[in-house]
């Protein structure tokens, strides 16, 4: 049965910030430099090949943009400069927004104003919100910030934590299994065993701390840039989601603070280096910066940055009105960050990436069963 | 007859032909022969130090007869026989044996190799003793030449010729000028327009008194040899009535053009079935029109140009025609500068980008977004109808080599690129200029290499599409070379005839006209007053078909006569 394409695919990737697609003449010298293009896996010729063709169907299904760190060695290695590299990016944020069932994610990939519009109404609904539960219900006053009489209590702020992250957990679920079901279960001709997914399981959490499958590009720095923000941005969410209520604490607790501390210089260090990178465009990966990238950057740096004014207006200068407006601006990054951007945009790679690794594992299982029934079936060769 | 003196130079060819013959006992065999003067053996024959040698020995030992052992005549007979004119010997009473190409180098065993050179030798020494003195003949070469055809090829070449002051005929079938080009709306890669440059040479055409243009008209028949050719033209006048002319030509171009494959051979692709499939052609006259539309009218949003269509593949032809790869790539532009959003795919086989400027014509294309499916040959796409709920008219399916998916696009035009064929009437070309064709149709070069423009029948030249499938400026480049070819021999003002050549004994000849038909070159002519054949010398190739054939024996081939023949025979026995 012919697939029937779709004309308008490459026109719609354009918005994802794919460029130049159509200029490859499939040469295959970006497969060739990529260290991860190996059967069944053809990054990233296949998915330039059906995208220029507009194989909709096809590309909700593979997992190959999930595979691709942007080294930008394919890129640099194109002789008519379609920039492969570029257009596996555009392919995630395109499946990002395929596997979000509310169309939300689509809506913020295709206008960087909706999406600017909605960080700053969530960023003004927090604040209200906080300013709600500081004055109103919570009876606190503006000059103290820890302890009794709180404008913030550290266990309201808890339970809110607790709360959105659940919220977050769940959409995040909900989005992965719908990864799941366009790249494996809906795939008749993958015959997967159940011990193949029990086998593979410890991936998920291996690629997710470690995101080791990066290391094994030629270039380590993007790796480690990737993994101090990371590595930062989980200690954090550990912080505050765990022991949000040591961390408010009146002492400094330093067996908790150091981590703060380290995690605070990891962050801005590595947005600090990204920004930098993306403004001077020297290496490829930097090259082509899609807004949401920007917005990406500038909210964890934001964040990082406010958290400091908060941390050091409280325990350094004892500036307790300071820090509490200091903490409701913290929030206005630190909410719509994770709110938006997690279930819609850029943040919810964190999912799709070791989901990526564990499902190509799986495949790989897979087809490498066939294989063998295949050879079992063949007769066997004769002596010359 | 005066005492034979013949000197035997045996050639070691560095060790080309020592390896593998022992070049000693050769000259050793041949030096006590009878009649032999003086033999030698050298290591290069062919070199100034060894001519040198065969000329002080013409001289010093009054030879008068001279055998060279060595390589192929083909290599270096004309070498040897300078080597004689320089020592004052007539240089027809050279012979060479040939020991290298037919011998050292095709044998390993020593000894038999050398048997073998002796015998050539000897039947060379032999043979030459037959020999006699011949003489070159030279003939008038007539400065008008023919141009067969008006296209951009014959224009060209007719422009060259009158430019550099000589008198040129140009016959062209049709009542206009042009030929295919003139079909063309822009030319690939530059997208300049086809009609500039046919309008330029036309208006100089018609503008110089040396051309004598002849519209309407055909070639009738063509007599004659090399410089002296006479050619008879008919011409149809407006009133349905037929005029002839008879003119003398020294040369002809032949520039026929090509005509392009029906695309209706190919059923499936629907040509004339399907309304919005279209043949290059077709689409060129849109252009022209400036009004790109389908059937009804309406602007194409999705259109499919097919590539290969009667081209490279052994049903039709297995040939490349050249030019409808960087066609497809102008449609594919010419689109897209007509309705940007407009949808092309271009469903090629390979795409043949060689000739300049074609790889940057071919990125731009990919770079305004020309969708390009790669399809096997052997595996054509298949066009249908769309359905009621489709918003386009047609639906191809093609196999898609790159990917080995089976996809199924949208088209609302189709454009199927047809191949160049050899005219319908090219066999009847040939035959009238007596040129040969290839298994494809296409008008033969004399080396396809060396000798591109040239014909084995000296003075018919040919230019452009008419020998293959070729560009514009492979056509413009060829046209100019055939012009300097004749250019060069009217310069010349006369033509040497070869020495060797067949010749009619009247008094043996029975005028039974047996050799007429069977002369591959029409060099042999009838003299009705005293029914006796005769071998026009400057357009005898010495093929020896009619020596043969002579029921009488009346045909003596001048260099090959069955003495000469006979006695080397004999000395290859011996």
């Amino acid at each position: 049965m012919a697939i029937r394409v779709n004309p308008k695919l490459i026109n719609e990737l354009e918005t994802y910030g794919a460029a130049d697609v159509q200029n490859c003449y499939h040469c295959g010298n970006c497969s060739a430099a990529c260290p991860f293009s190996k059967e069944p896996f053809l990054i990233p010729r296949r998915s330039m090949r059906h995208l220029q063709m507009g194989l909709e169907e096809k590309l909700k299904g593979t997992l190959e943009p999930w595979l691709c760190y942007y080294c930008g060695e394919c890129s640099q290695q194109c002789p008519r400069g379609a920039e492969p590299g570029e257009t596996m990016m555009s392919l995630r944020r395109w499946l990002t927004s395929r596997y979000d069932l509310t169309g939300v994610a689509r809506l913020f990939y295709r206008s960087w104003k909706a999406e600017l519009v909605a960080l700053i109404l969530v960023s003004l609904a927090t604040m209200v919100g906080f300013l709600t539960m500081g004055f109103g219900f919570g009876h606190g006053s503006l000059d103290v910030y820890a302890g009794a009489g709180a404008l913030f209590p550290d266990h309201l702020v808890h339970l809110l934590d607790l709360g959105l992250a659940g919220l977050l957990a769940a959409v995040l679920l909900t989005n992965a299994i719908r990864m799941w079901w366009l790249t494996t279960g809906r795939n008749r001709g993958l015959h997967i065993s159940l011990w193949s997914y029990v086998k593979n399981a410890f991936l998920l959490p291996y690629h997710f701390l470690t995101q080791a499958r990066y290391s094994q590009c030629e270039k380590k720095a993007p790796w480690l840039t990737h993994l101090a923000i990371f590595g930062s941005w989980v200690t954090m969410e550990v912080l505050v989601i765990l022991l949000l209520e040591r961390f408010h604490h009146q002492e400094t607790i330093w067996a908790v603070h150091v981590f703060g501390y380290l995690a605070t210089i990891g962050l801005l260090g590595g947005t600090t280096y990204a920004l930098v990178g993306r403004l001077r465009k020297r290496e490829t990966h930097y090259k082509h910066t899609h807004p949401t990238d920007w917005m990406f950057l500038i909210l964890i740096a934001g964040a990082a940055f406010t958290g400091i004014v908060q941390h050091a207006s409280y325990r350094w200068f004892g500036l307790d009105s300071v820090a509490n407006i200091a903490y409701v601006i913290h929030m206005m990054f630190v909410v719509p960050l994770l709110a938006v951007q997690i279930p819609f945009s850029k943040l919810s790679h964190l999912a799709f990436r070791p989901l990526a690794m564990y499902l190509a594992a799986v495949h790989a299982d897979a087809l490498a069963d066939v294989r063998v029934g295949v050879a079992q079936t063949e007769p066997a060769r004769l002596a010359a | 007859m005066e005492e034979l003196r013949i000197g035997v130079f045996v050639c070691n060819c560095g060790t080309n032909i020592a390896q593998h013959v022992d070049v000693d006992a050769v000259w050793d065999a041949v030096s006590a022969l009878p009649g032999v003067a003086i033999a030698r053996s050298y290591r290069y024959m062919c070199s100034n130090p060894g001519q040198e040698m065969i000329s002080k020995d013409i001289r010093e030992h009054q030879l008068n007869r001279v055998v060279v052992a060595a390589c192929s005549p083909r290599m270096h007979e004309k070498t040897f026989r300078n080597a004689c004119r320089n020592a004052g010997l007539n240089p027809y009473l050279c012979e060479m044996a040939n020991i290298r190409e037919q011998c050292s180098w095709v044998h390993t065993d020593q000894l038999a190799a050398t048997e073998k050179a002796k015998a050539l030798t000897n039947a060379a020494i032999s043979r030459v003793r037959y020999h006699e003195p011949l003489e070159s003949l030279t003939a008038q070469m007539c400065p008008a030449t023919l141009v067969i055809g008006g296209g951009i090829a014959g224009l060209t070449a007719a422009l060259e010729l009158a430019d550099a002051a000589h008198q040129v005929f140009l016959v062209e079938r049709t009542a206009t000028l042009g030929g295919n080009l003139a079909r063309v709306d822009l030319t690939a890669p530059h997208l300049d327009s086809a009609r500039d440059l046919i309008t330029e040479r036309v208006t100089r055409v018609g503008a110089n008194p040396r051309i004598t243009l002849m519209l309407n008209s055909e070639l009738q028949s063509l007599a004659g040899y090399v410089g002296n050719y006479a050619a008879i033209i008919r011409t149809k006048n407006g009133n349905g009535g037929v005029q002839e002319r008879k003119i003398d030509v020294g040369n002809v171009v032949v520039a026929t053009g090509y005509q392009e494959f029906d695309a209706g051979r190919i059923t499936h692709y629907g040509h004339g079935k399907l309304p919005n499939v279209v043949t290059s052609f077709e689409f060129e006259q849109m252009l022209r029109k400036g009004r790109i539309e389908t059937r009804h009218g309406k602007l194409p949003q999705y259109v499919a140009i097919i590539h290969c269509v009667g081209s490279r593949n052994r049903e039709f032809h297995g040939y490349c025609s050249r030019v409808c790869c960087m066609t497809a790539l102008k449609y594919a532009h010419e689109l897209k500068s007509a309705n940007p959003a407009c949808y092309v795919s271009d469903i090629y086989v390979d795409m043949h980008a060689f000739g300049k400027g074609h790889e940057d014509f071919y990125k731009t294309t990919s770079e305004v977004k020309t969708l390009f499916l790669m399809f096997d040959k052997n595996n054509r796409p298949v066009i249908r109808k769309a359905g009621a709920n489709d918003d386009c008219e047609m639906l191809i399916e093609v196999n898609e080599t790159l990917s080995r998916e089976r996809i199924e696009i949208p088209a609302d035009l189709v454009i199927l690129m047809v191949g160049m064929e050899a005219r319908a009437d090219s066999g009847e070309v040939a035959r009238l200029v007596n040129i040969s064709q290839d298994k494809d149709g296409w008008f033969m070069e004399s080396h396809p290499k060396l000798d591109p423009v040239a014909t084995t029948t000296d003075g018919i030249y040919i230019a452009g599409t008419c020998a293959a499938p070729k560009d514009i400026p492979d056509t413009v480049a060829q046209a100019r070379a055939a012009a300097a070819r004749i250019l060069g021999k009217i310069a010349k003002g006369k033509i040497e005839i070869d020495g060797v050549f067949a010749e009619v004994q009247d008094d043996q000849c029975s005028g039974c006209r047996m050799c007429n038909e069977l002369c591959p070159y029409s060099a042999i002519e009838f003299y009705q007053e005293s029914r006796r054949s005769h071998v026009i010398a400057a357009a005898c190739k010495a093929c020896g078909a009619c020596v043969a054939a002579c029921p009488s024996g009346a045909i003596k081939g001048r260099h090959f006569t069955v003495e000469q023949l006979h006695a080397q025979i004999d000395g290859v026995l011996a």
